[in-house]
């Protein structure tokens, strides 16, 4: 079920969750992820027009929703076992959330496709679920966690390639073909946003600290001659004919 | 003349709809994406808006935004450039959050509804609040407040309005607080310090500081100062909000209050740290209804007025609006039901069309069911299909059956007819149940919910009856209205009103008069023939993290994962069968559907 890339980036895995601390970010991260994705499901069972699906989906949302619980529990449980660097992360500041790892669009999308990118998904946690289960041999209730979940993505794995080949039993093979290419897809899409990022932000900061500093001593001389406490609001600000249009 | 108003991009993203100067619909984005806070540019809930009323973007004489971007952009800016350096860090984050999207708001109406630039206005953020509290309540003239995080710089304004009489009305804000002095932030500060979710659980703030003691007003009153003019300033040295965006309070401030709570560590007042939270909590709330309370009395007393509207996010603080109605000198307190960024959408549109286009001014229907309706038939499709036990009743019989059922403990998911607008479920998508016990509280937290345990719940109450059971002050139940004020229970009545009267004795009751939800009101009434109270429990319809539900679809798949006994859509009812145990594998359970 482990696949070749995961093997390979078994190293990597090791790194992350041989650390008390990253293994902690990465349980509340999972958490979100798990809870974002039985949301995105949760809608699917909403919109769908197959009444099999729409039970499916719940009890598959359920159980995602469940998951996300686990992991919230066991991140804070770890948490509070330990004072982390990640616990100053943690206070007042969203957690990465986002809508499943793969942000998914379940509004307008066909049965076929989402059961296809489901089926994709899953399959592919399960083998990462795999090597993580190992892992965490030395976390006995991580450990169990993970064998909890990995039972259901093998279920939710198997029960959405039996309902893709049920609805589309011409096609169910080419879609799956073709959720891993979009999923491949948006993995470069993600990475090369993350790059984009980095360039974006490397060009803001240098600007910041070559333009502004100026702008930056003005600014601050004005501050401080503008007292606190009520400030007038001038009539004309609405009267002038063309404060409607401006977004000034 | 119809006019679209959108509010959008920071929190609770909105639209509504005006067709001669009268509301025809309103939703907030959160509804139709079923994403919580959904801030994103609410295309959604346009499109609803436009196919409700039977219209194209290209029957809009207007489109009104309901704050001006560019403004914003630079206070952003200006704010980054007074931080230098110490913003290097949130500086590109706010930049590319700005830039990317956020300033080409004209733009971005433009192209997706295809209207000409010409076409698309802005107001004031705290314009729209103002109007949003003003233009929606029944009054001749008042005096308004408006408060909140920030709009563009503005955190607070006052000034009055007035309908003249040949039917123009008039807004005139006359002053305002500038960020960074924000009472909203001051409050959001504490929210993220105690560990809850800024923008969006400062209501917990509120609920946690029934338990504790204001002994740290003291260490409160440091960080936020009255200036001699009336108005307040914050002491910038205890926050960061004005300079980061990673935290909004400084290092000073842990070293006067304490570590903060870890979000993921549940509030147990039995600890000391439980009890300081809850203290902190207490604290906050103290300091925030005073100088609220002093600033609307100040504004009494320079207006001579005797009604007072009251909007932005400031004004879902319940005890403090109950506060504001009791010592503020004003006899009516006026807050919409959605006084929020949501609401903006509507006040921007009520504003332009009011004030730019000097339209006469129309009475608005005093309600908050401005949202999409419920499909009675789509639950039963849904319920049949899945092999629960479907009812379809007449009007009275269905009364019956449900008081009944609410009699014996069950509990209810109601849905009727539009959705509220606004962020409090009045009795359209609401979870009701038996008000007496306090086991259903705790049911409603753990099985329902999935909320912390110090969390209350709100009554609802016929207005006939209300002062029976609840101290409401003279104003108190127009306040109670849309649940925007808190009151004491009476004494009496707290042991059998268990479930929603609060740690201090309080409750955010709604008081409900019959013309605004007829139907829930006659239930009201069927359960009070049975038990002699016709009280009870009404909370929104949702479980923690999610939007309350709009189709009944959603109610349904809600209904079905969590402990909600009976679902109610107009007039199908649907009753739960046993299920198989709750942590029963999906195999298990998908097996058990043979």
């Amino acid at each position: 079920m482990v696949s070749p890339i995961d093997g390979l980036l078994r190293p990597v895995h090791q790194w992350v969750w041989g650390d008390f601390d990253r293994r902690v970010r990465k349980l509340l991260a999972f958490a979100e992820v798990e809870t974002d994705g039985g949301r995105d499901i949760l809608r699917a069972a909403e919109l769908t027009q197959d009444p099999l699906l729409r039970r499916l989906y719940l009890e598959h949302a359920i159980d995602e929703l469940h998951h996300g619980n686990l992991f919230r529990e066991r991140g804070a449980a770890l948490l509070r076992l330990r004072a982390t660097r990640a616990r100053s992360l943690f206070n007042g500041n969203p957690l990465p959330g986002g809508h499943g790892l793969d942000d998914l669009r379940i509004e307008g999308e066909p049965d076929h496709r989402l059961l296809a990118f489901l089926h994709v998904a899953e399959k592919a946690a399960a083998g990462r679920f795999t090597i993580y289960r190992e892992l965490v041999d030395d976390d006995p209730a991580t450990r169990a966690i993970f064998e909890e979940i990995l039972r259901d993505e093998v279920f939710h794995m198997n029960y959405t390639y039996t309902q893709l080949a049920r609805i589309s039993p011409r096609s169910h093979r080419w879609q799956i073909w073709r959720a891993r290419g979009n999923r491949l897809w948006k993995r470069y899409l993600r990475v090369a946003v993350a790059i984009a990022a980095v360039f974006g932000t490397a060009m803001i900061s240098l600007l910041y600290f070559v333009v502004l500093p100026p702008f930056a001593w003005f600014a601050r001389r004005a501050a401080r001659r503008e007292t606190s406490g009520w400030s007038p609001i001038p009539a004309s600000r609405h009267q002038l004919p063309d404060s409607r249009h401006s977004q000034y | 003349m119809k006019i679209l108003g959108v509010s959008a991009h920071y929190h609770d993203s909105a639209a509504a709809l005006l067709v001669d100067g009268v509301p025809v619909c309103a939703v907030q984005e959160e509804r139709l994406s079923r994403r919580k806070n959904d801030a994103s540019f609410p295309i959604g809930a346009i499109e609803w808006c436009l196919d409700h009323a039977g219209i194209t973007p290209d029957d809009l004489d207007a489109v009104v935004f309901y704050e001006r971007s560019m403004l914003k952009f630079d206070r952003i800016l200006t704010t980054a450039l007074r931080a230098f350096p110490r913003s290097w860090r949130s500086f590109p984050q706010a930049i590319k959050n700005t830039l990317g999207e956020k300033v080409w708001v004209r733009g971005i109406i433009s192209s997706h509804l295809g209207v000409p630039r010409e076409k698309i206005l802005f107001t004031d953020h705290h314009a729209s609040h103002a109007a949003v509290a003003f233009l929606t309540a029944p009054v001749r003239r008042a005096a308004i407040l408006t408060a909140d995080g920030v709009g563009e710089w503005a955190t607070l304004t006052v000034g009055r309005g007035e309908r003249r009489a040949d039917g123009i009305a008039e807004i005139s804000l006359e002053r305002e607080v500038r960020f960074p002095h924000s009472l909203g932030m001051l409050y959001s500060t504490f929210t993220a310090y105690l560990g809850f979710a800024v923008n969006e659980d400062e209501y917990k703030v509120m609920g946690l500081a029934a338990y504790g003691r204001p002994t740290m007003v003291d260490k409160v009153g440091k960080l936020i100062r009255r200036t001699p003019d009336g108005a307040f300033a914050i002491a910038p040295e205890y926050f960061e909000y004005q300079t980061t965006a990673g935290r909004s309070y400084s290092s000073r401030f842990i070293g006067l209050f304490g570590p903060p709570r870890n979000r993921y560590d549940p509030i147990d007042l039995e600890t000391a740290d439980g009890q300081r939270f809850a203290d902190c909590a207490a604290s906050v709330q103290r300091v925030l209804e005073d100088v609220l309370v002093d600033i609307a009395r100040n504004l009494h007393r320079e207006t001579g007025l005797t009604d007072l509207c009251y909007g932005g996010g400031v004004a879902l603080n319940g005890v403090a609006n109950a506060r504001i109605l009791a010592e503020s000198g004003f006899e009516r307190l006026f807050v919409p039901p959605a006084p929020g960024d949501a609401g903006c959408a509507l006040g921007a549109a009520l504003y332009a069309d009011r004030i730019y286009f000097r339209n006469p001014d129309r009475d608005v229907p005093d309600h908050p069911f401005w949202g999409p309706a419920v499909d009675a038939g789509e639950l039963a499709k849904a319920g049949r299909e899945d092999n629960q036990a479907v009812d379809e009743l007449d009007q009275a019989a269905m009364l019956e059956r449900i008081a009944g059922e609410l009699a014996d403990g069950r509990i209810v998911g109601w849905m009727e007819g539009a959705c509220e607008f606004g962020p409090r479920a009045l009795g359209h998508r609401s979870i009701l149940a038996a008000p007496h016990a306090r086991e259903m509280r705790d049911r409603l937290n753990r099985d329902i919910k999935y909320r912390e345990d110090f969390r209350p719940f709100a009554p609802v109450v016929p207005a006939e009856t209300a002062g029976r059971f609840f101290d409401l002050p003279p104003g108190g139940a127009r306040l109670a209205r849309f649940m925007s004020g808190v009151f004491p229970v009476r004494p009496e009545w707290r042991d059998r009103l268990g479930a929603v009267t609060h740690v201090d004795g309080s409750a955010r009751v709604q008081v409900l008069e019959r013309e605004m939800a007829p139907r829930l009101h006659a239930l009201l009434e069927a359960y009070g023939r049975r038990t002699g109270i016709p009280v009870l429990l009404n909370t929104s319809l949702n479980v923690a993290g999610e939007p309350i539900v709009t189709r009944a679809l959603e109610g349904y798949s809600t209904f079905r994962r969590c402990g909600i006994d009976v679902l109610v859509a107009g007039n199908t009812l649907v009753k739960k069968r046993a299920a198989p145990p709750a942590r029963a594998s999906m195999q298990e359970r998908v097996a058990s559907w043979a």
